[in-house]
């Protein structure tokens, strides 16, 4: 027993028990609990019953839920603009000019400011009588005001483009950091073999930055599908069910309609669909050997 | 010859610096134009954000609205909430990250890679519900409504985890070693030789953490009953209903609780930059 208490399995166990149970109830729980949840009707109104795999049939019946799947799959469409635009950013403020520094962070506030700031900004910005409107309509993009928000037809598009604009410095700095760790004598050689700077960029820079890429791809993939707090405060899901992503919709069945059960159900179908998009992305980038940690 | 070369270089150089400098001036516009015509609606007298054509620079200066917006809202109260809020969480996830991070970092013992298994785990497979969980499991302890409920669920992460992971495996061994030969403890070795070591990597969660915690606003409106406890971004929600008419206040209560996070970054994005980055290195 003493030799044990000496040992350094038990001061692991004993320095990790802390952070361990902490992640069980608030990490592993809410993922084993919404298993069991998602087979009841659990609600604050009636007692609990076991209601088998009925949620799941109702869940694919339920026109609403079918509508913010299909949303929340166009929202994942911003994941392609985002990875080049910011790779191009990051190529940019990778540059040796003086200065560079500022861009550098001027582009990564928006990261740091809260969603509601960002949110209420671009609400007004993007209002009938609003800016965006009036620079469109003065450089003769458009012929008349848009209700950008308000309008079924753009309204998704809209959210998709902020999620994009304040998600942008962020995948900036990922791809700055793989941009600094690829040697400089890689680009050396490829410019005495005569390579220009686009085939600097496809032949060099992107395969260098795969795994990268990959990393990249795959949080802003989850951050889509999961989108949530912009869609919130700017449209709640409308109008009609034209924002409707399945975080949104998840989020009023369960804690603003207090179905657990059914909204547990809606999760875990959500979870697989992730969980499959993720398998997807890694067998596209087999090659990648993606080492997140 | 060589001088016209040389001159030719110069010139292509010339053209290329000014593109690049276009280019990161038009993105710069793009990224922190809103922001800028936030400050200047924060500072123009009057309503007139939406008088056509759009307001898009003040005519004269002033600072009636934050003024106005300061003396309406309690935004000590609220900056205070967030301040405990914020602290709590920091406390937490300083504490709970190290304290895991180190045994994977340094110590050599059955389960090591079981434990490793089922951190990664929890990052691929995602949980869309684990908000509702936190609801129920926060009402069962009884903690709705308190501070404590708005920061256990985010006590301790994954990432924070796996970023001390990191720097403690930047300690040389000879560290522990030197401590053990004095017969100090394994908790003394942690805390008195090591934890002042990865100062940095605190440093790092410190300001992951303190940003996250000033911005959430969603959770802190879920478990907290009540609008006296709320933190800045929530009652920043709140005062968009109330006054969805007075943009004036609004622009200026955004542009004061948007601020502080926007000057700390500054100070420590040297800091803040190399923990995003260092994260996901091998």
């Amino acid at each position: 027993m003493k030799r044990w208490a000496r040992s350094e399995s038990f001061s692991a166990w004993a320095f990790m028990t802390p952070g361990l149970v902490f992640l069980a109830i608030f990490t592993f729980w809410p993922i084993l609990y919404g298993i069991p949840l998602a087979l009841t009707d659990y609600s604050v109104i009636a007692e609990t019953r076991y209601v088998g795999f009925e949620n799941f049939t109702r869940a694919f019946q339920d026109h609403n839920f079918t509508v913010s799947l299909w949303n929340s799959l166009v929202y994942v469409l911003i994941v392609p603009i985002i990875q080049v635009i910011s790779i191009l950013m990051a190529i940019l403020v990778n540059s040796r000019l003086p200065g560079v520094k500022m861009f550098r962070a001027a582009y990564y506030i928006p990261v740091v400011t809260s969603m509601v700031a960002v949110a209420l900004i671009w609400s007004w910005l993007l209002g009938n009588n609003g800016v965006v409107n009036y620079l469109l309509i003065q450089a003769g993009i458009i012929d008349g005001q848009v209700s950008w928000l308000s309008s079924s037809s753009t309204a998704l598009y809209v959210l998709m483009f902020i999620t994009m604009w304040k998600g942008l410095g962020y995948y900036m700095m990922l791809y700055l950091a793989g941009l600094q760790g690829i040697p400089s004598d890689l680009y050396e050689a490829a410019r005495v073999d005569g390579a220009g700077p686009l085939r600097l960029v496809v032949h060099v820079t992107i395969p260098l930055l795969r795994p990268h890429i990959l990393f990249c791809t795959l949080i802003s993939i989850m951050g889509a599908v999961r989108v949530f707090d912009e869609v919130y405060i700017l449209t709640k899901g409308g109008p009609g069910t034209s924002t409707l992503t399945s975080s949104v919709y998840i989020f009023q069945k369960g804690l603003e309609q207090f179905n657990f059960g059914y909204a547990s159900a809606l999760g875990l179908i959500v979870s697989v669909i992730i969980g499959a998009l993720s398998i997807l992305v890694f067998r596209f980038n087999r090659k990648g050997g993606v080492n997140s940690y | 010859m060589n001088t016209t070369s040389r001159s030719f270089k110069q010139l292509k150089n010339g053209v290329r610096y000014s593109v690049i400098y276009l280019l990161l001036i038009l993105l710069a516009l793009f990224m922190m134009g809103p922001f800028l015509w936030l400050l200047s609606v924060s500072l123009m007298p009057g309503r007139n954000v939406f008088s056509s054509p759009p307001a898009i620079l003040p005519t004269f200066i002033d600072f009636d609205n934050y003024v106005q917006v300061w003396q309406f809202m309690s935004f000590p109260r609220y900056i205070t909430n967030t301040v405990i809020i914020a602290g709590l969480g920091v406390v937490f996830n300083v504490l709970l990250a190290s304290t895991t991070a180190y045994p994977l970092a340094v110590f050599h013992f059955k389960g090591r890679n079981f434990v490793f298994t089922l951190l990664i785990a929890t990052m691929i497979i995602p949980s869309s519900t684990a908000m509702i969980v936190h609801y129920l499991t926060i009402q069962a302890f009884h903690l709705g409504n308190s501070y404590l409920g708005v920061v256990l669920p985010a006590a301790v992460s994954v990432f924070n985890i796996f970023l001390m992971r990191q720097t403690f495996l930047g300690i040389p061994s000879d560290i522990r070693d030197s401590g053990k030969m004095d017969g100090a403890s394994e908790l003394r070795i942690f805390w008195q030789l090591v934890l002042p070591l990865v100062k940095p990597g605190i440093a790092v969660i410190v300001l992951l953490e303190v940003m996250a915690f000033w911005n959430n606003f969603l959770w802190p409106i879920v478990i907290l009953d009540d609008p006296e406890k709320y933190p800045l971004a929530a009652a920043l929600t709140y005062l968009n209903g109330q006054f969805s008419y007075n943009f004036g206040w609004i622009a200026a209560g955004t542009m004061i609780s948007v601020i502080p996070i926007i000057v700390v970054f500054l100070f420590t994005q040297k800091y803040y930059m190399e923990g995003i980055a260092g994260a996901i290195k091998g």
